[in-house]
């Protein structure tokens, strides 16, 4: 199925969000907020390095040995009543999300916030199955409402104001006149999506983490909508990516006690929901069914695959607020369901690197998004392994090839580099204009039209620390 | 359709092409978590009163509000102020089981509409239960572990512990004592694993709720009361319950 963004090109995407006043603001806004309530939350937690080195361990030697963990997870939810499907692809995801549905009867499923289902476009299937599905996080309800994406990982709708969130549930939802103070359209939200808890076929769900010694599936939400679905519909359904399972409890209250610092700055989310298995005889409430859908989609091509560290991804979005790619063009224009640094690398394991050839290129590499990971991925080591792919896949423009290849043969001769040097001094001036070269002539113009490129310096570093040296001896 | 065994085999193929990024090992388990937890709760015990002033700070801070009472006998007292300060009437309580205390006669003379759930689990008391949850204004529970860290309080489901009462009232009123209050998350884990490891006739969900449910999804303002309730309410009982 194809994301609907990719029919702009790339540049123009970008363009068009820097273009954005309003989504410009917000962003800063929320990106900026973000990351104070991250840094104020880890600054409460003394020992917070030490978990985050635990928790990306324990991702690690989970996956060392992820045939055993997968093995034991599916075992112990077997045993309480519940079923494990295997799901190569997204379509294979689909086809056993539909099947379910056509078994029970379903005609609604309520969804809780999960970047698998958006990940497998699900949504589009259940509707072309009859099945309306009904997304119940407050910032993916407005935008289902909306028919947009999420445009942050956490925040799937800081790209609308209060205004057009009033404006879109008045049409909507037939409520004319509605005011746009955010109590009060979250109260008409509360009432609109409790209707349809009550009364939905299935829950549909993802999971943070999966514990295979107690076979537990675990949602992290605040608004309580993971609860309600997990709780209220006769059958639920959890689609998860292979790469969740951790070990034991004891792992579990690891990563609990790092993720919702790292996503939102509080010690917990309002609700950790552990789900193990259908309702019991004994209970009145709960699903009568239960059924976990296993994601490879990607994954599992990765455990040997330069992409393994992202295999480790919590999906906080920490990553997210502090690039300063994201924090310019927003979650749409990269055009895939994840975005941010570390979306870039799940959109290569997703799609190939095909996919990313623009995107690669849209990190500054400056590190920060590795710096704020809770489980400190190296995302730009890996867009730096891709980007040398996607050039050696011969994805990237030749010009552009053939241009990088003479730059690293001048970069590593220091005789060459200081010809080089001299000659780029008389045949920029035609374009330099205030120590920058917007564009340059013929076959490079390409580079320098989403590019700045800095003038050669009258002085360079090298000249001046020679002449640095020379004074010294003196 | 992929099979369980094509799946992990294709995993464990590519497994066999790497030995990982670094040496590395999982979390060490107690060796005898039931031991272990009644380790904790034994220590303390001694120390309860510290730990408590923590819970509630931190309860506080995440937008809870906290009670004090002596004896279990009080409890119907403290629940029919809150009802009176909002105008409700109708609520539902966990079995007396789960709760750890016989309220129910309580709550009626403070002039409640009481809707206590039974510890049988027949289709018709299933429906009930459910138009009872969606329409009352309080729900009353226990609480199985109160995390001091974060103000966090868990509740397993089970017979008589429905999941919903603690979700569907916009007011959830929650009791506890001393003998669930653990100081840190780490410590609630042993707990966990030390309930994985006696097994017994629970339910199949375990719930962390920190204050009332919030969401920041409009500018990022601020709003209680999503989905879940809007209102938290802790109610410690001093002299302890389960008699
Ligand atoms: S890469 Fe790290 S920071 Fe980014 S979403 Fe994943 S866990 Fe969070």
């Amino acid at each position: 199925m194809s994301e609907p963004e990719l029919a702009t090109p790339f540049r123009e995407r970008t363009g068009r969000a820097l273009g954005d006043r309003f989504l410009q603001q917000a962003l800063d806004i929320a990106t900026t907020k973000f990351i104070v309530l991250r840094r104020e939350a880890f600054e409460n937690l003394p020992e917070g390095d030490r978990l985050r080195d635990r928790a990306r361990e324990i991702k690690e030697a989970t996956l060392q040995q992820l045939d055993r963990h997968l093995d034991r997870l599916i075992d112990e939810i077997e045993r309480r009543g519940g079923h494990v499907h295997f799901a190569t692809t997204a379509e294979e995801a689909r086809a056993i999300v539909l099947g379910i549905a056509r078994r029970t009867g379903a005609r609604t499923a309520v969804k809780a916030k999960s970047m698998a289902t958006e990940e497998i476009h699900l949504n589009e299937a259940l509707e072309a199955a009859g099945v309306a599905p009904i997304e119940t996080d407050l910032g993916e309800y407005i935008i289902q409402l909306a028919h947009e994406r999420p445009s942050h990982i956490i925040a799937p709708a800081i790209h609308k104001t209060r205004g057009q969130v009033a404006e879109l549930f008045a049409r909507e939802l037939r409520r004319p006149g509605l005011s746009d103070d955010p109590e009060i359209l979250t109260r008409v939200a509360r009432e609109e999506l409790r209707e349809k808890f009550l009364a939905a076929d299935l829950g549909i769900t993802g999971a943070n983490f999966a514990v295979a010694e107690t076979g537990s599936v675990v949602l992290v939400t605040n608004e309580g909508n993971g609860r309600m679905s997990t709780s209220l519909p006769r059958v639920h359904i959890a689609v998860m990516g292979v790469e969740k399972v951790i070990p034991s409890m004891t792992d579990l209250v690891v990563f609990l006690a790092i993720l919702a610092r790292s996503a939102t700055g509080q010690r917990l989310s309002v609700y950790t929901t552990l789900v193990q298995g259908p309702k019991r005889a004994a209970e009145l409430e709960g699903p009568d069914e239960f059924h976990l859908v296993l994601l490879d989609n990607g994954r599992i091509p990765q455990i040997a695959g330069p992409l393994r560290e992202a295999l480790s991804c919590l999906r906080c979005g920490a990553c997210l607020n502090v690039c300063p790619v994201y924090r310019q063009i927003g979650g749409h224009a990269y055009g895939y369901t994840y975005p941010g640094p570390i979306g870039i690398l799940l959109t290569a394991m997703l799609n190939g690197p095909t996919s990313v050839k623009d995107l690669a290129h849209a990190s500054s590499l400056c590190g920060a998004c590795a710096d704020a990971c809770p489980v400190r991925i190296d995302i730009p080591r890996m867009l730096v392994t891709l980007r040398k792919e996607v050039n050696e896949q011969r994805i990237a423009p030749w010009t552009e090839r053939v241009a990088f290849t003479i730059l690293g043969k001048v970069l590593t001769r220091p005789a060459l580099y200081r010809l080089a040097r001299s000659f780029g001094r008389i045949a920029q001036r035609p374009f330099a204009r205030d120590g920058a070269i917007r564009r340059v002539p013929l076959a490079f113009g390409e580079w320098t039209r989403s590019r700045d490129l800095p003038a050669v310096a009258p002085r360079t570093f090298q000249e001046q620390w020679a002449e640095l040296e020379r004074e010294r001896a003196r | 359709m992929t099979t369980r065994a094509q799946f992990l085999d294709r995993i464990r193929a590519e497994m066999g092409k790497t030995r990982g990024s670094f040496p590395s090992r999982v979390s060490e388990r107690p060796a005898r978590p039931v031991e272990a937890a009644d380790i904790i709760r034994r220590q303390l015990a001694e120390r309860w009163p510290d730990t408590l002033e923590r819970f509630r700070t931190e309860f506080e801070r995440v937008g809870g509000v906290f009670h004090r009472v002596a004896t279990a006998s009080d409890i119907p007292r403290a629940v029919g102020a809150i009802a009176r300060e909002r105008d409700a009437r109708d609520l539902v309580a966990w079995h007396a089981a789960g709760i750890g205390a016989d309220v129910e006669a309580g709550l009626v003379s403070e002039g409640l509409a009481v809707r206590a759930v039974s510890l049988g689990a027949t289709d018709a008391e299933r429906r009930e239960l459910r138009a009872a949850s969606a329409t009352a204004a309080l729900g009353l529970t226990g609480v199985d572990l109160a995390i001091a860290e974060m103000g966090t309080m868990v509740l397993r489901s089970g017979a008589g512990r429905p999941r919903s009462t603690s979700l569907l009232p916009p007011c959830h009123v929650a009791v506890f004592d001393p003998s669930v209050l653990v100081e840190s998350l780490e410590q609630a884990g042993v707990f966990l694993e030390a309930w994985h490891a006696e097994g017994g006739d629970w339910g199949a969900m375990i719930n962390f709720i920190t204050g009332p449910s919030r969401t920041a999804d409009i500018e990022l303002t601020l709003t209680r009361g999503v989905h879940g309730p809007k209102e938290v309410h802790a109610v410690f009982v001093e002299g302890g319950l389960r008699g």
